[in-house]
């Protein structure tokens, strides 16, 4: 059979492995090589972000190899953006090449699948996907979260606007029918009731759709001071075009909740994106030590600027590989206790995995698009306005984690 | 007649194929995979290229199977037997009610209304997330076990799968050999002829459908076991694309070519999916390729070798009706 895998190998004895030769030498000092998993869509609709995401966690791999002095291995796993695919090709990984540690997911439903196949197959995985059940009521011993849930993602967005805008009192907002977008708009709710926001209606859309001129017409006529879109990815971005196209920027204030960052700017280009507000994961421009050094290895190696899938893959990838070095073992057990409650200097500044529900405490970032002007760089589309930390305790999550 | 089409034969390669699997591949998971789909095209064969109905509605029925499974097995752990049994159950009777109405029109219009039925039944599980986990799916299901031994390793599970596979494969024989398969391939070449003898067309039209369906949501039930997941996906227009794709690169002559066609395409998905991430180009040119030059799909390559090896004189190209 024609082996479809592509290993990165890197070892490197560095002076660093010095620093803690007990825990590295405990389990791992036989000749074993650790074996981190990644298993995003390399092919089909979300292969560019799949790309990225390949890439950023061999980045991670190679510097846990050079600070601990491990051979430390990656396996690219194409989901094809698929749960049943996903889940299939991380059975292989456990069953065939023996591998415990996945970072990737980058589709809720392939995360939460795969997350329960790994917590089967006693190991440990680290996701960027979006699905409040992920550390709700699906949570598991093996699966953690780096991104920020939906609750999260509303809070940070809607309510420094509402604080910056107060004239802005209507609101209308276009939403994907499903649970995630479900989130997204009871989150929105809540914070609209509470700061005495007249919510003026809503048009849901499913997943296939491609055209929202419909959804924008609706919005127009109930004349709304802003306009908040729900949904993600190329929908938003198809959202986000037309109603430029339709002049909605010149009448309301434009905010997508959810975006993914320099990835979706390149694809809308500055004059879309110019004075409209986005909800960001990770912006490349944040002002952490991690960040910081992130950018200059990724200029200097790659020559480009780290975005959400890389930067995500990158730090679930670290995490987990150091975990798996100080518990000298990839087992999940281990690596899942070395995690429990870790607080480290992550790419948005302090993060904390928090142990009951095993959701990465960080911050969310609000971004307003610049003109193209005031660009000093090719990927310096947005200004960061704020960031903070807004998050659900694991009982309101619906979080019971297994003994 | 190739000796190849003959019914042992058909079942002798479907037994070596059981046998030989484990034998090439290292991953039991994609040998159980390749299983799963080698029965479900195979009933898509059944409609295609003995009663000449390409249906887009195959993924309907798999979905089903797979939301019985997902259901029954994760919120009420009903025995695995009867979870088979309730799926091909549901499937036969959902395939016939998408049969008895889509068969109302030919050609183009058939085809058009199996595929509003498509995302019809997509859209329903979409909007019922209560019983179906919407996007996210029905998580856990658990693999069966057998003598209170959960087949929980793949290879386990594979044999399980490999008995269900010759079983159903076998039946599947049996029926396109009996008077009612005969009567399909009669009313796929000249459905007014076959009419006008006496034979209900749309009565057996149906039957097919309903064998059709039975099958392909008995696979999509043992899928959900070996994912351990029931995703919105297997319901998915694309399932139903997925499984033509298959039955038309296998062959639509031979009920072998379907796991000729089942194994080509999952075989090529896993090889080049890390390696090209354009790999589907690739099998848009198969398919290019079998609508040009191969209309019977690696089954036709498989008859021209045994031809060449032994020296026999090619048949023309021939319908099914001879095998």
């Amino acid at each position: 059979m024609i082996n479809r895998r592509r290993f990165l190998t890197t070892s490197t004895l560095a002076a660093a492995s010095l620093a803690a030769p007990g825990l590295v030498t405990r389990a791992l000092a036989q000749g074993e090589a650790l074996k981190i998993g990644v298993p995003v869509p390399i092919s089909g609709a979300f292969a560019a972000n799949g790309k990225f995401a390949t890439i950023g966690a061999v980045m991670a791999a190679e510097e846990v190899a050079a600070a601990h002095g491990v051979q430390v291995s990656t396996l690219d796993l194409d989901t094809e953006g698929k749960p049943a695919t996903a889940v299939r090709k991380v059975q292989d990984a456990l069953a065939q090449d023996g591998v415990k540690l996945f970072a990737g997911g980058i589709l809720s439903s392939e995360s939460l699948a795969m997350g329960k196949e790994v917590e089967r197959g006693g190991g440990a995985f680290m996701t960027t996907a979006g699905a409040d059940e992920i550390t709700g009521v699906d949570c598991n011993k093996a699966t953690f979260r780096w991104s920020v849930p939906t609750h999260g993602a509303i809070n940070e967005t809607v309510r420094p606007i509402i604080d910056a805008l107060p004239d802005a009192k209507k609101w209308y907002t276009i939403t994907p029918q499903y649970v995630f977008g479900d989130g997204l708009l009871n989150a929105a709710k809540a914070v609209f009731e509470e700061k005495g926001i007249e919510h003026v209606g809503n048009s849901y859309h499913s997943l296939t759709d491609k055209e929202f001129s419909g959804y924008l017409t609706n919005a127009i006529a109930a004349q709304p001071d802003v306009l908040l879109l729900l949904n993600f990815g190329a929908q938003s971005s198809d959202t986000l075009r037309q109603a430029v196209s339709f002049g909605l920027k010149q009448r309301m204030t434009i905010v997508v909740a959810w975006a993914s960052g320099l990835e979706q700017f390149e694809a809308l280009g500055p004059d879309i994106c110019e004075g409209v507000y986005f909800g960001a994961q990770y912006w490349h421009g944040a002002d952490s030590a991690l960040n910081r050094e992130l950018v200059a290895k990724v200029q200097e190696k790659h020559g480009f600027n780290p975005n959400y899938s890389f930067a995500g893959s990158y730090i679930c990838a670290k995490l987990l590989l150091e975990a798996a070095v100080q518990a000298g073992s990839p087992d999940g057990a281990g690596v899942a206790a070395a995690l429990n409650g870790l607080k480290y200097q992550g790419l948005t500044g302090e993060e904390e995995i928090r142990a009951a529900d095993h959701q990465v405490i960080k911050d969310y970032y609000l971004l307003k698009g610049k003109a193209k002007a005031d660009m000093a760089d090719k990927d310096d589309y947005a200004e960061i306005i704020s960031a903070g930390k807004s998050f659900l305790s694991p009982e309101d999550a619906g979080c019971t984690m297994p003994a | 007649m190739n000796p190849l089409d003959k019914p042992y034969a058909q079942l002798a390669l479907a037994l070596l194929t059981v046998l030989v699997l484990p034998l090439f591949l290292k991953s039991g998971i994609l040998a159980t995979e390749i299983l799963i789909f080698a029965m479900v095209v195979a009933a898509c064969n059944l409609l295609l290229g003995y009663t000449g109905l390409l249906s887009f509605g195959q993924g309907i029925f798999f979905g089903i199977g797979t939301y019985v499974a997902g259901i029954c097995l994760t919120r009420w752990q009903v025995p695995v037997p009867l979870v088979l049994a309730g799926a091909a159950v549901l499937g036969a009777a959902t395939a016939t009610l998408v049969g008895w109405l889509s068969i109302r029109r030919q050609g183009v219009y058939f085809v058009m209304l199996t595929l509003a039925f498509s995302q019809l039944f997509y859209f329903v599980a979409y909007t019922f997330s209560g019983v179906t986990g919407g996007d996210n799916g029905l998580l856990g299901v658990p693999r069966p076990s057998v003598g209170g031994t959960a087949l929980n390793a793949p290879w386990s599970y594979y044999t399980f799968v490999a008995i269900c596979f010759v079983a159903v494969f076998a039946v599947l024989v049996m029926v396109t050999q009996s008077t009612f398969g005969r009567t399909l391939l009669a009313i796929r070449e000249n459905e007014g002829r076959a009419a006008a003898i006496g034979f209900p067309t749309r009565l057996f039209k149906i039957e097919a459908f309903a064998i059709s369906g039975a099958v392909t949501a008995f696979g999509g039930a043992l899928h959900a076991m070996l994912i351990g997941v029931a995703p919105l996906s297997n319901i998915e227009y694309h399932t139903s694309e997925l499984i033509l794709i298959m039955t038309i690169i296998g062959g639509s002559s031979s009920l072998f070519g379907s796991v000729l066609g089942a194994g080509f395409y999952l075989l090529l998905a896993d090889a080049l999916s890390t390696v090209w991430p354009r790999w589907l180009l690739l099998l848009g040119l198969v398919l290019v390729t079998v609508a040009l030059f191969l209309q019977r799909g690696l089954w036709g390559l498989v008859e021209r070798g045994y031809d060449l090896v032994f020296r026999r004189e090619r048949a023309p190209e021939t319908p099914a009706e001879e095998h």
